[in-house]
């Protein structure tokens, strides 16, 4: 098997606010190969949230022995390092407000890329085509329904072609309806492109689909 | 990022437009105060150069602007006059002037009382465009000089004794600016034969002359001397003109020495950068509460963006999932701070200009100079003002947590 694409090994994590300490995370040892679509559940306040932050670059753990992303050691990384590796390795998928409201949905979509600082070409217009949001293109997040607005963020979590994909309850907001476009959307990019997809939900039949089933437990994993 | 600044602050247009306008207002108050002060000066000491002399005696103070009143005896006039060199007398006149203030044209102007005989020197080559540059009063004033007995003390016979020294001479554009009509509320240009009320007396203006003249308004010296000192040979000051071949600065020090600490005799030609030496004085209160002004307008950008950065906290952990770094958003912050104070100089330079105008209907008198520093200075006030007033919030937008920012809605 070849490097792994989530390399995590006694991930420890504990809020602090003021005095009083709150241990989320317990340990935890996780490996997600290249292309893996791996789904975690469990109760709420389990800790899936902390630990998809941690292995997103977004926060730092209390401890943890190793910590590899896409190859790369990131417990040594400051933060624009981290930046620059969420901004070519990763894409995020949050629950909701996942958009900028002054700008376009194609602006959305094509932001990834401009802070690349790459060029913005047809792709952008054809992911929104394929997410079924040509028409909407120009119109503004406020303007687009919880459903479309789900599914601009899923083109600009894509836009920049990131080898991992997060996703934190993409579908939590949404009815079922929604919620089973979106995920089919997901599933067929995943099917063309091979990302690694680690997403969280609640939703058994949203799992079906998943390589793999995490679940967790207060903040174990529970095998 | 120039691009989302510009599309956020589209987003919330009101309060963009709010903090511009804001800092609008700042640099037209820095503006119109700066380019009035530096126009009136320039204008003033523009008009000083006219005379034809080439030293100034001034009162021994160091301010300026303020030389009301006659400090100087007739002896002084006299003593310089009998300053010689193996060719003869170095000063071939010496001009006094009497400071006096009269209300004409909506505004408080500086009377200048002249010797009628001196007159051609404050003209120069300046034309008289209309009646004459003092008529009876030059008799008058000769009558007067020449005369040594009492005055007399009988209030008809005084007024008319008066009558031919209340003359005035005033510049063209003095003229057409014109005075009030109390019953068409309407201005009318001065006309020769117009009456002037002048400390308790009635001029008439009897010549209209060109204007770039010393003064806008004149009134025969003697005339002023008679009502303000009763008579006593004081000056407010005097321009002294030399015979061609003496050397100014050599002359200057020469009267300096002989003038004593009462007197500070400088070069026609420097008379300019006194006045603005003087006026800095005075202008250090008027920079002052602009610049205090300025450090509110961009109080409230900063508080703008401020207000931007907490309510932006969710997008601004977005931005960082997607991998923006500190340093994006600062620059991020300060851009839009920027576009803010930039749109604000415009408004700020756009208004200056309606004022200057609106100075110019209701105040013709008054200059107002937008001078391309002056604008280049509201331009970079902005700059600078933009940036330092986005650097704190900016800087708080940098340091969110990721995660803390995403989790906040
Ligand atoms: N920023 C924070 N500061 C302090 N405590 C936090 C913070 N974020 C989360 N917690 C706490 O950590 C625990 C785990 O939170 P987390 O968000 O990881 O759970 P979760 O499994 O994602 O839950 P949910 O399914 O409701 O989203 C919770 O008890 C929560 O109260
Ligand atoms: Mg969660």
């Amino acid at each position: 098997m070849s490097d792994p694409m989530i390399h995590v090994r006694g991930v420890c994590h504990t809020y602090r606010h003021g005095g009083v300490q709150e241990p989320v995370l317990h340990d935890l040892d996780l490996d997600i190969a290249p292309g893996e679509f791996v789904v975690i559940m469990g109760p709420s306040g389990c800790g899936k949230t902390t630990l998809l932050n941690i292995v997103g670059l977004m926060m730092p753990p209390s401890r943890a022995e190793v910590l590899r992303v896409g190859g790369r050691d990131a417990l040594g990384l400051d933060d624009a390092a981290r930046a620059r590796l969420r901004r070519h390795a990763i894409g995020f998928v949050f629950q909701r407000f996942n958009l900028l409201p002054a700008i376009s949905a194609r602006e959305n979509v094509a932001l990834p890329l401009r802070i690349r600082g790459e060029r913005v070409d047809g792709q952008v217009d054809s992911l929104l085509e394929r997410v079924g949001l040509a028409r909407y293109a120009g119109k503004k997040p406020g303007q687009l329904s919880v459903g479309q607005q789900q599914r601009v963020a899923l083109a600009r979590a894509l836009v920049g072609r990131p080898s991992l994909v997060l996703a934190d309850e993409p579908t939590g907001n949404l009815d079922s309806e929604n919620a089973e476009a979106v995920l089919a959307l997901l599933g067929e990019f995943h099917r063309e492109w091979h990302q690694t997809i680690l997403m969280i939900t609640h939703n058994p039949a949203l799992a079906a689909g998943a390589d793999r089933v995490i679940r967790m437990q207060d903040g174990r994993f529970c095998d | 990022m120039v691009s989302l600044a510009w599309s956020n602050l589209m987003h919330n247009k009101l309060r963009s437009l709010l903090s511009a306008l804001a800092v609008g207002l700042g640099i037209t108050l820095m503006l119109v105060s700066k380019g009035l002060a530096t126009g009136s000066i320039a204008e003033v000491a523009q008009r000083m150069q006219s005379v034809d002399a080439e030293l100034v005696v001034l009162p021994a103070q160091d301010n300026i602007i303020f030389t009301n009143g006659a400090p100087f005896p007739d002896l002084i006039r006299r003593l310089i006059l009998k300053q010689k060199d193996e060719r003869g007398p170095i000063a071939e006149s010496v001009i006094p002037v009497f400071f006096g203030q009269v209300s004409m044209g909506g505004q408080q102007q500086r009377l200048f009382g002249v010797d009628p005989a001196q007159m051609p020197l404050f003209l120069g080559h300046r034309r008289v465009l209309a009646g004459k540059a003092f008529d009876r009063a030059r008799a008058f004033a000769r009558e007067i000089e020449a005369r040594g007995e009492p005055l007399p003390d009988d209030a008809d016979a005084w007024q008319a004794y008066m009558a031919p020294g209340l003359e005035l001479v005033i510049d063209d554009r003095l003229r057409r600016v014109g005075r009030l009509d109390p019953e068409t509320g309407q201005r009318v240009p001065y006309r020769l034969g117009d009456r002037v009320r002048v400390m308790g007396y009635d001029f008439r203006i009897v010549g209209i002359v060109e204007t770039g003249v010393a003064g806008r308004v004149f009134a025969p010296l003697q005339t002023m001397r008679e009502i303000v000192l009763a008579g006593e040979k004081k000056s407010s000051m005097f321009f002294v003109k030399l015979r061609p071949d003496i050397d100014p600065v050599a002359a200057a020090d020469r009267l300096a020495a002989l003038l004593g600490s009462g007197a500070r005799v400088e070069l026609k030609s420097t008379y300019g950068t006194l006045l603005r030496q003087s006026f800095a004085q005075v202008n250090m209160y008027m920079n002052a509460s602009s610049g205090l002004a300025l450090v509110v307008c961009f109080l409230f950008i900063l508080l703008t963006m401020y207000t931007v950065v907490i309510e932006r906290t969710r997008e601004i952990g977005i931005l960082k999932s997607l991998g923006v770094t500190r340093f994006n958003l600062l620059a991020l912050s300060v851009s839009e701070a920027l576009l803010i104070s930039m749109v604000g100089v415009g408004i700020g330079i756009g208004l200056a200009l309606l004022a200057k105008y609106v100075l110019h209907v209701v105040r013709p008198l008054l200059t107002v100079t937008l001078s391309g520093s002056l604008l280049s200075l509201a331009v970079l006030i902005g700059i600078v003002g933009g940036v330092l007033s986005a650097l704190y919030p900016g800087y708080r937008a940098a340091r969110l947590d990721p995660a803390t920012a995403l989790s906040s809605e």
